[in-house]
């Protein structure tokens, strides 16, 4: 009886998740239009020309990366405390989400740096901190993949995750202190975007946040019913 | 305390009548510093000097690695990880017990190595013995608390042995940047250099309040 009342409650919680998912998709989608037709219309900057518009993208990734990282400690650290399960499905979610946000930001910020620093790949602290952290989730995924299905990988994972997150401030402060100068600007003050930029940054910001959730919350699904299917067969049929 | 005091007992007894991971670590750091030469064909002289902090880091983290996986990999035999997972108070003590092991077996190795490569390079490194082995220590501390963390974790997973770098080296640039900072200043002005050291103690603490209190979930029966 407790068997049947366990499934139907995890199968009620990959629903709201599917229920939850579904207007920010819509949102998502239409966001996604308008933020398109803005960064076509941005005025193109006079001193690096069009590549300038990575702009609206790569930052936005950047806080998207750091936000999932966030999430696989917070994930991992309640899986620790309550010892449920659905937050350990939250931190793979997180790390992936996060992992392909970093990926992404990878990508772009060297096609930028090309173009504007005239190469590739600089030891700059931020580029350095984002490189360590791409490596420590991509080991944090390896040894998920390489552990046994069961609450101990969960365990490994979730103090991975930690010392992990503990890393952010501390290879920052470490490659700012003894490092190579940064070649990053500071930070965005007020009215340092020129005329018509704001706005297309603005709602870079925001369709990546959107974007950000939407995948989580799917990955998190998916991460669910995959849990349920393990356990008690294939639940599709419920869910229709 | 007394458990953490048992199990580097344990740990030391069992290596002084086996000898192995001291053997295999000393074998391949000594392999490492002559690797260096080949390497650097053309290094010798003032290009080594301005390079040795950074070589030196890189022999001791690899051979650490070596070390590190195998102090838990011994366990895996008859199960005697679960034997420790039992033993009376909180893990953080095995935990504590084990990283001590592993810094007086690392620690051994290093100062063999940081011998052979004095010799070898012709450096000068016993007029800063003493300071150069306190930033070691301090480097190893560092090493020693996340691998020995790691390395619990590494050992149960497949590949293993692929993993524990895979996991472990992204966590020590913090150790390395701190460690090789320092070794540089050492050398060059032959005085501590504050800044690292600073750092160094930071990470230190940081690694084992964190491992220690985390090694409670690392261990299982």
């Amino acid at each position: 009886m407790n068997e049947i009342s366990d499934r139907d409650l995890e199968l009620s919680f990959a629903d709201k998740l599917d229920r939850a998912a579904r207007p920010l998709g819509w949102l998502l989608a239409v966001l996604a239009i308008v933020y398109a037709w803005t960064v076509a219309m941005a005025p193109i900057d006079s001193i690096q020309g069009p590549i300038q518009k990575i702009l609206y993208v790569h930052p936005p990734l950047a806080y998207g990366a750091y936000l999932g990282f966030v999430v696989t400690a917070f994930g991992g650290m309640m899986y620790l405390w309550k010892d449920q399960e659905n937050f350990d499905r939250l931190a793979i979610a997180g790390a992936e989400v996060g992992l392909l946000f970093c990926t992404l930001m990878m990508v772009t910020g060297p096609i930028w740096a090309r173009g504007t620093w005239g190469h590739w790949w600089s030891w700059d602290p931020r580029l350095t901190v984002t490189l360590l952290l791409w490596f420590i989730y991509l080991a944090y995924l390896l040894l998920r993949a390489f552990g046994d299905a069961g609450p101990r990988t969960a365990r490994f994972g979730a103090v991975y995750g930690i010392v992990g997150v503990l890393l952010i401030p501390l290879n920052y402060y470490v490659i700012e202190i003894f490092g190579s100068r940064s070649m990053h600007p500071e930070n965005l003050e007020r009215g340092s975007l020129g005329d018509g930029m704001g706005l297309p940054f603005l709602l870079g910001n925001l369709t990546l946040g959107v974007a950000f959730v939407w995948l989580l919350v799917r990955r998190w699904q998916v991460e669910n019913l995959r849990a349920i299917a393990a356990r008690w067969g294939r639940p599709e049929e419920d869910l229709q | 305390m007394r458990v953490a005091l048992a199990v580097l007992w344990k740990d030391l007894l069992t290596e002084w009548r086996s000898r192995d991971r001291l053997v295999a670590m000393a074998v391949f750091a000594l392999l490492v510093v002559v690797i260096f030469h080949f390497a650097l064909p053309e290094g010798t002289g003032r290009q080594i000097a301005s390079n040795a902090p950074g070589l030196i880091w890189v022999a001791y983290v690899f051979t650490a690695l070596i070390g590190l996986n195998r102090s838990f990999s011994q366990e895996l035999e008859n199960d005697a990880l679960s034997g420790l997972a039992l033993a009376p108070g909180e893990r953080g003590w095995v935990f504590l017990g084990k990283a001590a092991a592993n810094f007086t077996m690392i620690g051994t190795v290093q100062a063999m190595t940081a011998a052979a490569f004095g010799l070898v390079f012709d450096l000068d490194l016993g007029s800063v013995a003493l300071e150069l082995a306190a930033i070691t220590a301090l480097g190893t501390a560092g090493i020693c608390s996340v691998g020995t963390l790691i390395a619990a974790m590494a050992v149960r997973t497949r590949f293993g042995e692929v993993l524990m770098p895979i996991l472990l080296l992204p966590t020590l640039v913090p150790v390395i940047v701190g460690a090789v900072d320092g070794t540089e200043h050492l050398l060059e002005t032959a005085r501590i250099p504050f800044d690292a050291v600073q750092l160094l103690i930071v990470v230190d603490a940081t690694y084992l309040i964190t491992s220690f209190l985390c090694f409670e979930y690392v261990l299982d029966e």
